[in-house]
């Protein structure tokens, strides 16, 4: 049984569905656009942010 | 048989392992032993009791193509060599009165109020060696397995020609009982498929097949056979010969597989279509018999066993070796083997080589009486521990025990030292020896105290990602020079607290790296690294920090290029980092430290004042 969601990647941004967990288990999640493994769960709402200025991208 | 009568053997047939307990040298394993309402001890297979059974079911052994009795052998090599009674089919002696085989029985072999019994035994070691299943190509429409009746399986082409077969050895096609004088041979069915079955090669079944084609050609001359195949796989010592062998018999062999089986009603003779990859031409071939050449997969029951032994499975389903090269017989779990198909698929020789090579380890290992266990473990530091268990929770080798209410206790023995349970305990009641929080923060320290703002923090898994920095570094690859690298034994040993303390100090980047799911040299710890990870995106995003500053990645040992790819890709991210980012997060952090210690200090003097007072 698969479990798909939504992810962002940090390292490009770029967001995308993927498989989440298998059979109940995590499964390793990668970037299909620049192979990143650092794969963010997109939340549905966004934690506050409470910080300073952001760099521009 | 030899295992059997053997004095140092105990085989206990016709029962399940239902639990696992304690660690290498000494495990405690329980069994049910099912009942078999037969006196395995008196009863000397004189057959009597099957004669007069009336109860017929389809025989399991050979492949439902002949029948069997409710009170049977297995199969006639079974150790013991006893029969026992099938209790779903038996009619038994209560409330329909049957009892006919215990009226016969001369030895009153025959007991139907027998009970399953429970043993209990102290093991040194286990070897694992529960073997495989093969694949049912019924879900495969297009070749009508289940509407055909001469289109069977490998396995049963095996029971159709063995002397010991429901035929003794008369090959006959199941329609008709007739000689099949044409027979076709389809390999990789459910083997390297992505659509149907696996994707993996089963290793055994091209070899199978050119055996059985000699078998016809010897037995049966006049047959004529034809094999469908992507490519034959004889890699073994004499395999080529026997292959060669079979086309100097006159076996044809097709490259291609066929894409659709169709049935005559008429004769149940079978048309096979298939496109001929080296001519480019489609084939049309009729055949008395079509011989499904079936791939092998992991035991359906194998769930049962990662999970009372705390194994871990690839990601085709067979147990995962401790180290695919250096240690193939070995179980991430100490004092714990592999042997045969449960591991992989492989042949009769390649699971005699394995049987041994674990048997041996085993041995050594029995021999030894005693073990040498690396230092790197975990030490529960009794005062804080809180009692909460969560370090048992996440320990992928169970060797944390706890109860409720109780200090948890490592069990040094099981334990392999990746440091996930020092890393999840929210009270710091854990501290990993060689790897102990001062040690990294030291490390980490040390990286910033000149240029804080030009490093990149790297914590790297000693097995994967700090090997294949290693690579990386051997095949001179290039890659900017910022990384800084920390070695934990697992990725898992990187705590929440570490990685906040990386920025806490100024790091404008931190970098979590350890080797792919597949590869977790500590079954699954790595997926903790994953779900914490997560939790830490989630505070710095809370805390103004941008998550994008701490970044994960699977590195494995080999993969140099790729450490070096990740390096030049973060790079640019870390020179974005601006110093108010930085300060911010130092400030942040700073506070938030403040607060948890304000917060914790408040509960001991809470929990301290009744007993001051």
């Amino acid at each position: 049984m698969e479990e798909t969601r939504p992810f962002r990647c940090l390292r490009c941004g770029h967001e995308f569905t993927a498989v989440y967990k298998k059979d109940g288990a995590l499964v390793e999640r990668t970037c299909p656009k620049c192979r990143s493994n650092s794969i963010r769960l997109k939340k549905d709402k966004p934690a506050p942010a409470a910080g300073p200025s952001q760099p521009a991208r | 048989m030899d295992a059997g009568r053997h004095p140092k053997i105990k085989v206990l047939a016709y029962s399940e392992v239902e639990a696992v307990d304690g660690a290498v040298g000494s495990f405690r394993v329980t069994v049910r032993k099912k009942a078999r309402f037969v006196r395995e001890d008196l009863c000397n297979s004189c057959a009597e009791c099957a004669k007069v059974c009336p109860i017929i079911v389809p025989d399991g052994y050979q492949m439902g193509l002949s029948s069997r009795k409710a009170i049977y052998i297995p199969f006639p090599q079974a150790v013991p060599s006893a029969y026992l009674i099938d209790a779903s089919a038996c009619l038994g002696n209560n409330p329909i009165a049957c009892g006919k085989c215990y009226d016969v029985c001369e030895k009153k072999c025959i007991e139907f109020d027998m009970q399953d019994e429970i043993l209990e035994f102290p093991v040194g070691a286990i070897i694992v060696a529960t073997g495989m299943d093969v694949y049912d190509p019924t879900e495969i429409e297009e070749y009508g397995y289940a509407r055909f009746s001469n289109v069977i399986t490998s396995m049963e082409f095996e029971r159709l020609i063995c002397a010991g077969g429901p035929t003794e050895g008369h090959f006959v096609r199941p329609s008709d009982l007739q000689r099949p004088r044409r027979i076709g041979f389809i390999q990789c069915v459910g083997s390297r498929s992505e659509k149907y079955g696996s994707p993996y090669c089963s290793n055994i079944c091209c070899m199978n097949t050119i055996k059985d084609t000699l078998l016809l050609a010897d037995h049966y001359p006049d047959t004529e056979s034809r094999v469908f195949y992507m490519d034959i796989r004889a890699f073994g010592k004499g395999f080529e010969d026997l292959f060669t062998r079979s086309k100097a018999a006159g076996v044809r062999y097709v490259r291609g597989i066929p894409g659709e089986i169709l049935e005559d009603p008429a004769t149940g003779n079978l048309r096979v279509r298939v496109e001929n990859t080296l001519t480019g031409e489609l084939e049309e071939h009729e055949f008395d018999l079509v011989v499904l050449s079936v791939g092998v997969t992991p035991r359906q029951d194998s769930a049962v066993i990662q999970r009372l032994l705390t194994l871990s499975k690839t990601g085709d389903g067979f147990f995962m070796e401790a180290h695919p090269k250096l240690k193939p017989v070995d179980a991430p779990t100490r004092g714990i083997y592999f042997a045969g198909c449960s591991e992989s698929p492989k042949d009769i020789k390649d699971s005699v080589t394995q049987a041994g090579a674990a048997a041996s380890h085993a041995q050594i290992l029995l021999n030894a009486g005693q073990i040498t266990l690396d230092a790197v473990v975990p030490r529960i530091l009794e005062e804080a521990c809180k009692k909460c268990g969560r370090c048992a929770q996440v320990c992928p080798f169970h060797a944390i025990t706890w109860e409720k209410g109780q200090v948890a206790k490592v069990v040094a023995a099981a334990c392999t030292g990746c440091g996930c349970c020092a890393a999840e305990c929210p009270f710091d009641a854990i501290t990993m020896t060689h790897f102990t929080d001062e040690q990294l923060k030291a490390q980490i320290d040390a990286i910033l105290r000149d240029h804080a703002r030009e490093k990149l923090i790297t914590f790297a898994c000693n097995w994967c990602s700090y090997a294949g920095g290693d690579t990386a570094g051997t095949a001179r690859l290039q890659f900017p020079a910022h990384a800084r690298l920390i070695r934990t034994m697992c990725s898992a040993r990187i705590s929440e607290e570490l990685i906040l303390y990386a920025f806490e100090q100024g790091a404008p980047m931190v970098l979590v790296s350890g080797c792919h799911f597949a590869d977790c040299h500590y079954i699954n710890a790595n997926r903790q690294t994953v779900l914490r990870v997560e939790r830490v995106w989630d505070k710095l995003e809370k805390l103004g920090i941008r998550p994008e500053r701490l970044q994960l990645e699977w590195i494995s040992a080999a993969e140099g290029q790729k450490f070096a790819e990740v390096m030049r890709a973060l790079e640019p991210l870390r020179a974005a980092v601006t110093p108010q980012e930085i300060d911010h997060a130092m400030k942040a952090l700073a506070e938030e430290r403040h607060r948890k210690e304000a917060k914790e200090r408040a509960a001991r003097e809470k929990a301290a004042a009744p007993a001051s007072s």
